[in-house]
């Protein structure tokens, strides 16, 4: 078999066992999958940005935390049918992102790191300070969801709407990649002045990045609301941000496939160090700083410098 | 609203500012040296906090805790600076930032790990009641943070005036390479500058745990002091503690005013501000990057 189709093959294989996996697997298990897909949506949207275009966001759990609140809000108060609640909450993400990207034009390095940190704490200040509405730091519980009264359970509306959203994210940043707007990414992440000079708008670039990003950071938050069933705001802190962008050191900068491996390994993680679950937090911090130190190309580097050496 | 309130309010916003003036110091010597801004500086001060739980545990007196912990903070900010920081000193921006953040975090759950999420008092014999005076309370815990930011101050400013290593560090902070040339060692001017943050931020924890109780999110305050710090302009000593100063008079005077909800959201509205209109703070000089 040769390396092309054997690669589709694969592909073939892994969508197969993403369809069937609900109805293979048990509730803990499938809820693992679950996880580990809005996991690839978020590390995938966080990879555009800090991978391809170079822009450090220690924020974007916030964006996570709009969208999951936006969606939850949206169902619990208006009973939105799902789907429109994800695509408002999606909507309510980018305008986050607009708002963060807007001053962060003109910043770099350690103050746009400030900007966004400082968004995170006023995020995170304005879900504890309106309890009424948001629950406060007692946290939100999601109400029945709207499918139209579709006759099917629940579990496997959430799970294929998941599914074909992690499909459609990694699509949507596979073309963005390949096309005009990855490489003015990759322009201004290896010389903002360089690409100005070639004639690209960096500002305008830098605030399309954050709002996509935080698109598909509000997306996997409505959806992990979904999942979870409930929320608040110790989910959508410092150390979520932190852990986020584990995700995407460990997997490797600027890949999509990075961001599905980094996501994928970190989400099984914690549940491997279940029976130690005090030390995730620091199982992470070390590993991301090791992987800082040693790995800086990640999974997907060392994988490929493997191949490289026979 | 009456003059002995706005005078009680004065108080209280010099001493909150005062904390948050030496966290930002603390933030802004190694970073004038080695441009390296260190997120876990808020672990630092939680670390020094504890380590003066722990000594005060031997049954020491608070007079021999205070220096032993500065002591402690000293060497571990050397340790932090040659294991962690020195390996990645030419990394990408990000890098640096992240790593700094992930030395925090190890820092932070080590010690949850042990001590769980428990409040500790600490008992000093500053904790005696408050002293009325022109119609003001007067705590004497704050009033000892008021007096060690000012003697810290002092020392600064007379260290990088007229001490030798200070004038060191004040060259590394110009140009790594001019001051290689005229002798000094720069690696252990940078060990020291980030030996003396780490000190300063011990100090910070030691001062701050009777105030607020040890617990693990004590480093949180780090947030402030950033702004206090952004306030200054970080390539300023001078700024940082001004900075500090003006955020905690106008966190407790809008916190009077308008209550605690705009009191919790002006320090983060005036850090944007202020990145977006005067990147380089009050006292910094804008930067003059050639291309």
């Amino acid at each position: 078999m040769s390396g092309q189709s054997g690669r589709a093959a694969l592909w073939w294989l892994t969508g197969l066992a993403l369809i069937v996996a609900p109805f293979a697997l048990g509730t803990y298990h499938a809820y693992l999958v679950n996880l580990a897909l809005i996991n690839i949506i978020l590390a995938i949207g966080l990879n555009l940005l800090t991978g391809n275009s170079g822009q450090i966001s220690l924020c974007h759990s916030s964006f996570m935390a709009i969208g999951a609140y936006g969606f939850t809000l949206l169902n619990n108060l208006y009973h939105w049918p799902v789907p429109f609640a994800v695509v408002a909450a999606v909507l309510l993400a980018s305008i986050g992102g607009y708002a963060v990207g807007y001053p962060a034009r003109r910043l770099s390095g350690i103050y746009l790191a400030l900007a966004t940190l400082a968004f995170l704490a006023l995020t995170q200040v304005v879900i504890e300070e309106f309890p009424d509405l948001t629950g406060g730091i007692r946290g939100l519980k999601i109400e029945a969801m709207n499918w139209f009264g579709l006759p099917i359970d629940h579990k496997y509306l959430v799970y294929f709407l998941l599914l074909g959203c992690t499909a459609l994210g990694v699509y949507a940043a596979k073309q963005i990649m390949d096309n005009r707007l990855g490489r003015a990414f990759d322009a201004i992440r290896t010389s903002p002045q360089g690409a100005q000079a070639l004639g690209i708008p960096v500002a305008e670039i830098k605030l399309t990045a954050f709002v996509i990003s935080a698109a598909y950071a509000g997306l996997a938050g409505a959806l992990l609301s979904m999942v979870v069933g409930f929320i608040d705001p110790v989910e959508f802190g410092v150390s979520a941000a932190i852990r986020y962008i584990t995700f995407i050191v460990i997997g490797g900068m600027g890949s999509v496939a990075g961001s599905i491996a980094g996501a994928v390994a970190l989400t099984g993680l914690p549940e491997a160090l279940r029976p130690v679950k005090e030390y995730s937090d620091l199982v992470y911090a070390a590993l991301l700083l090791l992987s800082l130190l040693f790995m800086p190309n990640g999974l997907v580097g060392l994988a490929s410098a493997l191949r490289r050496k026979p | 609203m009456t003059a002995s309130v706005l005078l009680q309010l004065l108080v209280s916003g010099l001493s909150v500012g005062s904390i948050y003036a030496i966290v930002a110091l603390a933030l802004v010597i190694p970073f004038k040296a080695s441009g390296i801004l260190n997120f876990g500086q808020g672990e630092i001060v939680t670390v020094g906090a504890y380590t003066a739980l722990v000594l005060v545990g031997f049954g020491m007196s608070y007079w021999l805790v205070l220096p032993l912990t500065v002591v402690i903070g000293l060497l571990a900010g050397i340790v932090i600076e040659r294991g962690f920081i020195r390996p990645i000193m030419a990394a990408p921006e990000f890098t640096l930032v992240i790593a700094t953040f992930a030395v925090g975090l190890i820092l932070k759950s080590a010690i949850r790990l042990y001590w769980q999420d428990n409040p500790f008092a600490l008992e000093t014999p500053l904790n005696a009641d408050p002293i009325h005076f022109a119609g003001v309370v007067l705590n004497p815990l704050y009033l000892w943070v008021v007096l060690c930011t000012l003697l810290l101050v002092v020392f600064l400013a007379y260290f990088f005036k007229y001490n030798r290593l200070g004038k060191s560090m004040r060259a590394v902070s110009q140009s790594h390479d001019a001051a290689r040339l005229m002798g000094i060692g720069v690696e252990r001017v940078l060990m020291i500058s980030w030996g003396m943050s780490a000190a300063i931020g011990a100090l910070a924890g030691i001062l701050l745990a009777p105030i607020v109780g040890i617990n693990p999110e004590m480093g949180h305050l780090v947030l402030k002091a950033l702004v206090a710090a952004v306030i200054g302009g970080f390539t300023s000593l001078p700024g940082a503690f001004f900075g500090g100063i003006a955020l905690g008079l106008v966190e407790t005077y809008s916190g009077a005013f308008f209550g605690s909800t705009m009191k919790n959201i002006i320090p983060f509205v005036l850090l944007v501000v202020f990145l977006l209109i005067r990147p380089y703070g009050l006292f910094g000089k804008p930067p003059v990057v050639r291309i």
